[in-house]
């Protein structure tokens, strides 16, 4: 039998985002290496053009499903769902991109299925046989190699480990019904807040951050327009939110957000444990101090030594001549 | 006769109302807990010193002189009543005059000094009707203490009335012979032409009684006034701490609690627990310390030095020992009336004293070094975070979080011991470890305790490395920790977790005595005052030096010459650490090394024992600031700034990162540097 | 209502990990073990609830899985104020494992609300209380920002990336917590040391199971590599690597 990889495609309501993407990616790359196909199981009703960007990612076969019935997400559902799918193509992977909802399906859908669970995986296996494949562990101070032992694995790709790499194949979207009638929930939901507003923390490829080095709330202009430039959204350090130049939302750090955009632009900030605990899943670091000894040149990329309201505005003109390019 | 019977009549119903009121007094002191009093020599030395030479009143020389022109004329005049009394009892007049010389020696001053007081009380009055003194108010003087003020003022002012006006008429009445010399009145009685030796004999007469009767009236009143200090003020500085002000009470029931938890196998009788640790109601404290509530004068000096209480903190130390007063006042009335047990559901800190409060004080120990009578305030504040933390581990989360840090990687930030040897990279200079040296059959004569700030603070580290040259540059036969370093326990004490200073302390305690320390040199104050004075309880002692100390005797001996001329341009102004000076007495030292070193000297306006703290101290430095109008760190730089100085020198890492910071504040950073006083010292050594 | 939190002893967040010499098992020598901060927001949360008047919580509990040594880490979670402790005699290979012991206990126990931190600090598995949930057939709910048991209703707070609902929730379920549940965790006063120890803390033989996963080889991280410093005067050089070396922009 063909061995499928079966992914959890979920949707946020305007598009498939960046981490579904690069897990498609990985997964088309999984299944290359254990001679398999790459099956997505979609809730929902997501528009067409959407699904398409899925099979120009290495899907080939895409199974959508109502949501099922309920007051809102209810985890042991969900399981159940996703479950029901990965027995139906008899899927040997079962892979989640890493985010709170994979969290919620992935860990009661491995029990059910009987098999072996890895969460933030850091690339493709070491070898199929025995299934190896490494993680990180301890946050970050090391890495381990996880042994499956099962022939079902589920694995949770952990984020900016892999690249979104288009692999277009034919994509062939079908109906999917459950085998089992899912588990009722059994709770009410009393009130919903929507998160509105700009470019989301949380979901930002690009971010612009400011520290204390930026002197005062009345100089946010020069981080603004950079932000804008790039398409970036805003962030602050702990000192800048605690003195009320930035609003709470943007503080990122260990007490604050933790966050894992592409690039993360570190201005004026020192690079103090806490705040470096919030931002050391990004896959690139720069940082702009005037202060050559600060902590944050051992965690960044790249760095300018410099005036920040120099170097920044500069940078900006840079960046607008890019992208006019 | 029948004055003798009055006499005798008023003077019992004085005792009775004063026994009273000594029932009372008994009472309330029944319900504190014990203290012991030992050093008696010492002791008389404090007490002639700051009683009788009234030294702490003199800090405000002004106005302290006039206190103490009061205080010395109420102790002669004292000698005096007694005489009265004795004269109304047995029906005598001037029954003392037969000590000749010396009945002429206590008349003629007595005379003189009823002048003098009269014209000082004459000046508290104006002063406090006519000024406005800001330390006479304050949240906690209420009316009934501006009241008091003045009637005891008023009553005083009578008292020295009635003494001149007794003595002068006493020489208008014609006495044959004068018994005693009076001078003030002689010239007073020089300038009454009008009236008869008979008529003087009455006013004699009328100021006698009048004298007696409001002494006493006022005699019954003091113990109910804040005037309670006439008689409690001598007992209380006799009674009084002689332990360093940096020096916290050991707790032996955490002592010895941590111990059976660190050591179950040696744990002796360690006696059952205290049923509180730490203080919570008046109930918990000493007899010394309701002495100290007794005796407190309300003058405010206290409060008027406090950094919190300056910067707009709800902290005042004058509010701690008068609610104190009070809430034993109101806890034994129920007490009294109801039994021992009873609870009215009140308690001192809660109702009285806010957590906040306590909360905002920076143990600077001004305000104890500033009291006349000697009372420590700081003691009731520890005592009171002791019970916060250890009953109901109730500090600032910050605090809970340093806590943590020191208890599970031994320093009160997020590092390892493994890094404590990082701060080393970039010196040329082997830095010895004591346990390669103990490896080779070495012991270097001084341990160089680097303190975790040294170790993980990147600018103290610069001056961990200055300190290293210079040790190497004077050939000295020392050697650090290194990864054996830990936290001494220091901040975790003052913010009142006596378990976690233990648990510290008796594990460091171990690896001293492994490498057989003897001798300790210190970078930080704090260090300095918590090996010095604290390990000892527990059994550690030391020679311990904070390096100011230790480089003196080394700069003296022109080992380490200041020839650079970094400084030429400068001017350079030394900011007393709190935990060197104030706590331990080291002033000079500093000053003398900062001597060697070619610049203009300055002082601050507030400096050595009246310096101004920079606000770290208390644990702030781990917390986040109460509330207040402004920082203490910015009020300290403005006061270096407002001094010219173009370097700040301090001893100690905390001084030297809130001045810093305070420099940035008020961006001044391209004019003022801030330096430790031994990157001063390896600076201009050219090391 | 009685409540069951989740603990893992992880080692102290600034222990330099290093591994045996066969680099198949953490080295433990030196470390400082603690309770997985998570969880010890977890069990704040439980402790505020409980101290609310009226929340019908009557019970806090804790359980561990782990050898003898975690016993003084466990002790912590009594002295700060939970009235009992399960220790389950054995050390898990997998999430798999640990929630199938603590599910074993729980079936014999009738706790109504079972609460698991978001994921632990040594081994980042995030499993445990979702395995835990579908072991006993339980409820579940995960991201759960906020928590509150009042006269025994349970009323949880969910994030999303785009909501955030108020739930109120069943018992007995499991609740799986994230950032926000607690503001600062509470830790244990002189006299909850010595009140803890008259606690109970029921020793558990664990049932055998096994593990579907494991770690074979450990690895500590490449060293970093240095940072690229960018001329101030020329910042276009800093944009043509980020676009073209680094593939950011």
């Amino acid at each position: 039998m063909i061995m499928s990889v079966l992914i959890y495609a979920h949707h946020d309501g305007e598009k498939f985002p960046k981490p579904v993407l690069e897990l498609a990616s990985y997964a088309y790359a999984l299944a290359r290496q254990t001679g398999g196909t790459v099956i997505a199981i979609v809730t929902g009703n997501p528009r067409e053009s959407d699904l398409e960007k899925l099979g120009q990612h290495g899907v080939s076969k895409i199974w959508v499903t109502p949501e099922p019935a309920g007051p809102s997400f209810d985890n042991r559902a969900y399981a159940a769902l996703v479950a029901s799918a990965a027995e139906a193509c008899g899927a040997s992977f079962v892979l989640f991109a890493d985010n709170a909802i994979s969290r919620a399906v992935a860990p009661r859908m491995a029990v059910r299925l009987k098999a072996g669970y890895v969460s933030g995986v850091a690339g493709l296996p070491l070898h199929t046989d025995p299934f190896t494949v490494k993680r990180s562990v301890f946050t970050g101070k090391a890495s381990a190699y996880a042994e499956i032992l099962t022939p079902v694995k589920v694995l949770i790709l952990a984020r900016n480990t892999w690249q979104t790499i288009e692999n277009p194949v034919t994509c062939l979207i079908e109906k999917f019904t459950p085998a089992v009638s899912l588990p009722a929930p059994d709770f009410e939901v009393v009130k919903v807040m929507e998160q509105t507003g700009t470019i989301r923390l949380q979901d930002a490829e690009v971010v612009v951050s400011g520290g204390r080095g930026m002197k005062s709330a009345d100089n946010w202009k020069v981080l603004e327009d950079l932000a804008g430039a790039l398409g970036a959204a805003l962030a602050c350090s702990r000192p800048v939110a605690d003195e009320g130049w930035r609003p709470h939302q943007e503080h990122v750090g260990q007490t604050g957000k933790v966050i894992a955009p592409n690039l993360y632009i570190a201005c004026g900030i020192s690079g103090a444990i806490q705040h470096i605990g919030g931002i050391s899943s990004s896959r690139v670091i720069v940082a702009i101090n005037k202060d050559p000894e600060a902590p944050i040149f051992q965690f960044a990329r790249y760095a300018i030594i410099g005036d920040l309201f120099q170097v920044l505005p500069a940078l900006t003109q840079a960046v607008k001549k890019l992208k006019s390019e | 006769m029948d004055g003798q019977l009055i006499f005798a009549g008023l003077l019992v119903a004085t005792l009775i109302v004063f026994s009273l009121t000594v029932r009372k007094y008994v009472f309330r002191f029944s319900l504190t807990g014990p203290h012991r009093i030992r050093h008696w020599s010492k002791r008389l030395g404090l007490m002639l010193r700051i009683a009788l030479g009234q030294s702490r009143i003199f800090r405000r020389p002004v106005i302290g002189f006039f206190h103490a022109l009061t205080f010395w004329g109420f102790c002669i005049i004292t000698l005096g009543s007694v005489e009265m009394v004795a004269d109304g009892l047995l029906g005598t007049e001037r029954s003392f005059a037969g000590l000749g010389f010396l009945y002429n020696l206590i008349t003629g001053l007595g005379d003189v000094f009823a002048l003098l007081v009269l014209i000082s009380i004459g000046v508290f009055l104006l002063r406090r009707i006519a000024l406005n003194v800001k330390r006479f108010h304050g949240i906690e003087m209420k009316k009934k203490s501006h009241i008091d003020a003045v009637v005891a003022l008023v009553m005083i002012f009578l008292l020295m009335v009635t003494l001149l006006g007794f003595n002068t008429s006493y020489l208008l009445s014609d006495p044959q012979p004068i018994a005693g010399t009076y001078p003030v009145s002689a010239i007073l009685a020089s300038l009454i032409t009008q009236g008869d030796p008979g008529q003087a004999d009455f006013v004699m007469h009328l100021s006698w009684w009048s004298h007696i009767i409001l002494i006493f009236i006022f005699a019954n009143l003091l113990p109910y006034s804040k005037h309670f200090h006439v008689f409690m003020s001598i007992p209380n500085v006799l009674l009084s701490r002689l332990e360093p002000l940096g020096k916290a009470e050991n707790m032996t029931s955490v002592m010895n609690e941590v111990e059976s938890m660190l050591y179950p196998e040696q744990s002796g009788a360690a006696g059952p627990p205290p049923e509180r640790f730490g203080l919570l109601d008046a109930g918990d404290i000493s007899w010394k310390g309701y002495l100290d509530a007794l005796t407190c004068t309300e003058c405010g000096r206290c409060t008027d030095v406090c950094p919190a209480n300056r910067t707009g903190k709800l902290l005042s130390p004058r509010k701690l020992l008068i609610d104190l007063r009070a809430r034993m006042k109101e806890m034994s009335k129920g007490k009294m009336k109801n039994g021992r047990n009873f609870q009215d559901g009140k308690t001192y800190l809660g109702d009285y004293i806010s957590a906040e409060e306590i909360w905002a004080c920076t143990l600077c120990n001004a305000c104890a070094r500033e009291c006349p009578v000697n009372i420590n305030q700081p003691s009731l504040i520890l005592d009171m975070r002791r019970y916060l933390v250890m009953e109901k581990a109730a500090a600032p989360a910050p605090l809970n979080m340093m806590f943590s840090n020191i208890e599970n990687n031994g320093a009160p930030w997020q590092y390892g011991s493994h890094d404590r040897l990082n701060w080393v990279t970039g010196l040329d200079i082997p830095v010895p470890v004591m346990a390669n040296l103990a490896a080779q059959g070495k012991k270097p004569e001084y341990l160089l305790w680097i303190g975790c700030a040294g170790a993980f603070d990147d600018r103290y580290q610069k001056v961990a490395r200055a300190m290293i040259k210079i040790l190497h540059h004077l050939g000295v036969d020392y050697a650090v920790l290194g990864t054996e370093e830990t936290c001494n326990g220091d901040p975790a004490r003052r913010a009142g977790n006596e378990m976690l200073f233990h648990m510290q302390a008796l594990a460091l305690i171990e690896t001293f005595r492994h490498y057989d320390i003897r001798k300790i040199i210190t970078l930080c104050p704090h260090c300095f005052n918590t090996f010095l004075n604290e390990y000892p309880d527990l059994g550690f002692s030391s020679e311990v030096v904070h390096y100011s100390t230790f480089l003196e005797t080394h700069v003296a001996s022109g080992k380490l010459k200041s020839s650079a001329g970094l400084f030429k341009n400068d001017t350079i102004v030394f900011h007393d650490p709190c935990y060197l000076g104030r706590a331990n007495g080291v002033y000079q030292a500093p000053r003398i090394l900062l001597s060697t070193v070619n610049s203009v000297r300055t002082e601050m306006e507030r400096s050595k024992s009246f310096s101004f703290c920079c606000g770290a101290g208390g644990s702030q430095y781990f917390k986040e600031a109460e509330k207040g109008s402004t920082e203490v760190f910015i009020e300290r730089t403005g006061e270096a700034v407002a001094s010219g100085a173009t370097v700040i020198a301090s001893s100690c890492p905390f001084c030297l990162t809130m001045l810093t910071d305070g420099v940035k504040y008020l961006n001044k950073e391209g004019e003022i540097r801030n330096l430790d006083v031994a990157e001063i010292l390896a600076m201009e050594a050219g090391l | 209502m009685k409540i069951l939190v989740c603990i893992s002893v992880v080692p102290d967040t600034t222990t330099h990990i290093r591994f045996t010499d066969k680099m198949d098992a953490l080295d433990t020598n030196g470390i400082q073990w603690i309770i997985n901060p998570w969880d010890e927001l977890a069990l704040t949360r439980a402790l505020e609830i409980r101290e609310h008047p009226g929340s019908g919580v009557t019970q806090i509990s804790v359980i561990h899985i782990g050898m003898k040594d975690t016993e003084p880490v466990i002790q912590k979670a009594l002295a700060v104020g939970a009235d009992s402790a399960y220790r389950v005699n054995h050390a898990p290979a997998d999430s798999l494992e640990a929630a199938s012991q603590i599910a074993e206990v729980v079936r014999k126990e009738p706790f109504d609300l079972v609460i698991t931190g978001h994921d632990s600090a040594d081994y980042n598995g995030s499993a445990v209380g979702e395995m835990l949930a579908e072991l006993l057939g339980w409820a579940s709910f995960s991201s759960i920002s906020s928590l509150s048991v009042v006269d025994s209703v349970i009323t949880l707070e969910r994030e999303s990336d785009i909501r955030s609902e108020t739930i109120i929730a069943k018992a007995p379920c499991v609740v799986t917590i994230q950032k926000g549940i607690a503001k600062d965790p509470r830790i244990p006063s002189l006299r909850g040391i010595m009140t803890a120890r008259s606690k109970q803390l029921t020793l558990v033989e664990p049932v055998k199971c096994a593990p579907l996963t494991h770690f074979v080889r450990f690895e500590n991280p490449a060293p970093r590599s240095q940072c690229r410093m960018v001329d101030p005067s020329h910042v276009e050089e800093l944009v043509n690597l980020l676009r073209n070396e680094a593939n950011v922009l």
